[in-house]
């Protein structure tokens, strides 16, 4: 092969390796970061719901800040769920995030966002976010999930719907009094089951 | 020079942005295995770069041949072979479109990204289904189509509407899943699942017809044997996205509820990887049968080993998040590291054959 095409050639296919360490090596800085300001966590005051064995918290940030390279940076609700399973046997969980707000917004997670950002809100809460669809969680076992919503404007109230058991849904409420996050109520609400 | 290049701008030449595309997807299901594996992430994004800069350098010629050689285009597209490369591009489309769809809100910020992909998934469309009605007049009309010119890369039309409903898929997934846009996906996705499904049986049996009565093609069309490999991991990948809408719908999408699918999908689709794995071993053989026989030349039609199997690794990453998590995550690792060997071989392997001036003498 002539020098001239092993150098383009040579060119093409680093590029790719180049430009992603790059970028992997400066994230963090002003052109591309992920930042949590605040984080509050149910475990710490005992406030998360146990359902059939299965004792769910979760720690909210309220403004993860997450900046893509070429737009300026946005404002994510940030929810890291843990699950621990307190039965003698191991459950299979498969559980699924909505949002909801006064205004008729009604969306579900956004993965993309809780995949770039993951790595840095496993360092702080020092737990493993799962990847999978559905896992299974071994007897006094913890399993961990990170749910990412994008953050409307001026958003003062919402709920999230929680679906990981199979006839509740764990509905965590949230309203914002003197520009801080309260977690005001947080129920189990029976399942549809009707046909269709 | 530049007229000549437009001239002989072939149609394949979509197989290369194709073989670059699916890796950003292979690189980003591998990040998310382990921490040590993280920066692939970002490895993703650069092949997602390096996807646009050839979409755009490859569309201008592509483009502008129709319009200063259309005589040309239609000696490809009637050519048994090479007409079937047509889709190719607006495959990339597709492809471009998923990319955006995953690895764009890191550069643009997950709106944006999202109306983007969107873009690109009509001009997708429009591009495969325009292409494949052009593709299957032209050959019931000819007469000149024999049965020794059956080949793998026959499967490459119904490969293109397989591809629709991963990116509709995906779409539903994220952002669209409550829009009126919702049904509109859904229904361009499932007429071209079924376009593609039905397609795929026919031409396979076809292609299957003529390797068993007249034996194998020549060692330059052997590459095309991967294509083989690609339907079946695209429905496999199509139906665990889906999957992820109907959950991104509150666990009900049109209807079709997560819970009394998901543990179906999960058996249709292990079915359907293992039949892209035995097929991969498959291409191993008949591949270890060319070298045997001293017949592999060097063609541009070696890109056909890497779209193809880089769809096989997308699965497998897929399928782990619904089976074998562990078993496959290490699979998944192992092919993405192949996937890079074979992108780079053939990547040199091209200006090789590009340095032979091959380029400049297609073959009618």
């Amino acid at each position: 092969m002539k020098v001239r095409s092993i150098i383009i050639a040579l060119v093409i296919v680093l590029a790719p390796f180049i430009i992603g360490i790059s970028l992997f090596l400066v994230k963090g800085s002003e052109a591309i970061h992920a930042k949590a300001h605040f984080m509050t966590d149910t475990r710490e005051n005992n406030k998360g719901i146990t359902h059939k064995g299965i004792k769910a918290d979760w720690a909210f940030c309220p403004d993860y800040e997450y900046k893509p390279l070429f737009f300026h940076a946005e404002k994510y609700l940030v929810f890291m769920f843990h699950y621990r399973n307190d039965n003698e046997y191991s459950v299979q969980l498969m559980p699924s995030y909505t949002f909801a707000s006064p205004g008729n917004r009604r969306y579900s997670a956004n993965e993309e966002i809780a995949m770039y950002i993951e790595d840095e809100l496993e360092e702080k809460l020092k737990a493993n976010d799962e990847t999978p669809i559905t896992f299974k969680v071994a007897p006094n076992a913890t399993k961990h999930y990170i749910v990412t919503f994008e953050k409307p404007k001026d958003l003062k109230q919402f709920y999230i719907d929680v679906d990981v058991f199979r006839d509740v849904t764990l509905r965590i409420r949230y309203k914002k009094e003197n520009s801080t996050w309260e977690n005001y109520k947080n129920e189990l609400i029976k399942k549809y089951k009707g046909r269709g | 020079m530049f007229r000549r290049i437009i001239k002989n701008f072939g149609p394949e030449w979509g197989a290369a942005v194709m073989g670059t595309a699916a890796i950003c997807i292979t690189m980003q299901l591998s990040s998310e295995v382990a921490r040590p594996f993280s920066p692939l992430l970002y490895v993703g994004l650069g092949f997602y770069l390096l996807t646009t800069v050839m979409l755009v350098a490859f569309l201008i010629p592509w483009t502008l041949r129709f319009f200063m050689y259309p005589e040309e285009i239609k000696k490809d597209l009637q050519h048994p072979i090479r007409g079937n490369f047509f889709p190719t591009m607006p495959i990339c489309f597709i492809l471009a479109g998923t990319g955006t769809n995953k690895l764009g809100p890191m550069l643009f910020g997950p709106w944006f990204a999202y109306h983007l992909s969107i873009v690109f998934f009509f001009l997708g469309v429009i591009g495969i289904f325009t292409f494949g009605f052009l593709l299957v007049r032209t050959q019931f009309l000819s007469e000149g189509v024999k049965h020794e010119h059956a080949n793998f890369s026959w499967f490459i039309p119904p490969v293109s509407h397989l591809i629709i409903p991963v990116l509709g898929a995906c779409s539903m997934d994220v952002y669209w899943a409550e829009t009126s846009l919702a049904p509109v996906l859904f229904v361009i996705s499932m007429i071209a699942l079924g376009v593609g499904i039905l397609n795929f049986l026919f031409v396979g049996a076809a292609v299957w017809h003529r390797y068993i009565y007249h034996g194998m093609p020549e060692g330059g069309l052997a590459p095309t044997a991967m294509v083989g490999i690609a339907p079946t991991a695209i429905i496999v990948i199509f139906l665990i996205k889906f999957i992820q809408a109907i959950e991104a719908s509150h666990g009900s999408l049109f209807g079709i509820n997560f819970m009394s699918v998901f543990p179906l999908v999960k058996i249709v689709a292990s079915a359907l990887w293992g039949f892209s794995f035995w097929w991969l071993i498959l291409v191993i053989i008949l591949f270890h049968n060319y070298l045997k026989m001293k017949s592999h030349p060097l063609v541009f039609g070696w890109w056909a080993y890497t779209f193809p199997f880089e769809a096989f690794v997308v699965a497998t990453g897929l399928l782990a998040k619904c089976v074998a998590t562990h078993f496959l995550h290490g699979m998944l690792i192992t092919l993405n590291t192949l996937v890079i060997i074979i992108w780079i071989t053939v990547v040199f392997g091209t200006f090789k054959w590009l340095e032979r001036g091959a380029f400049l003498k297609p073959q009618h």
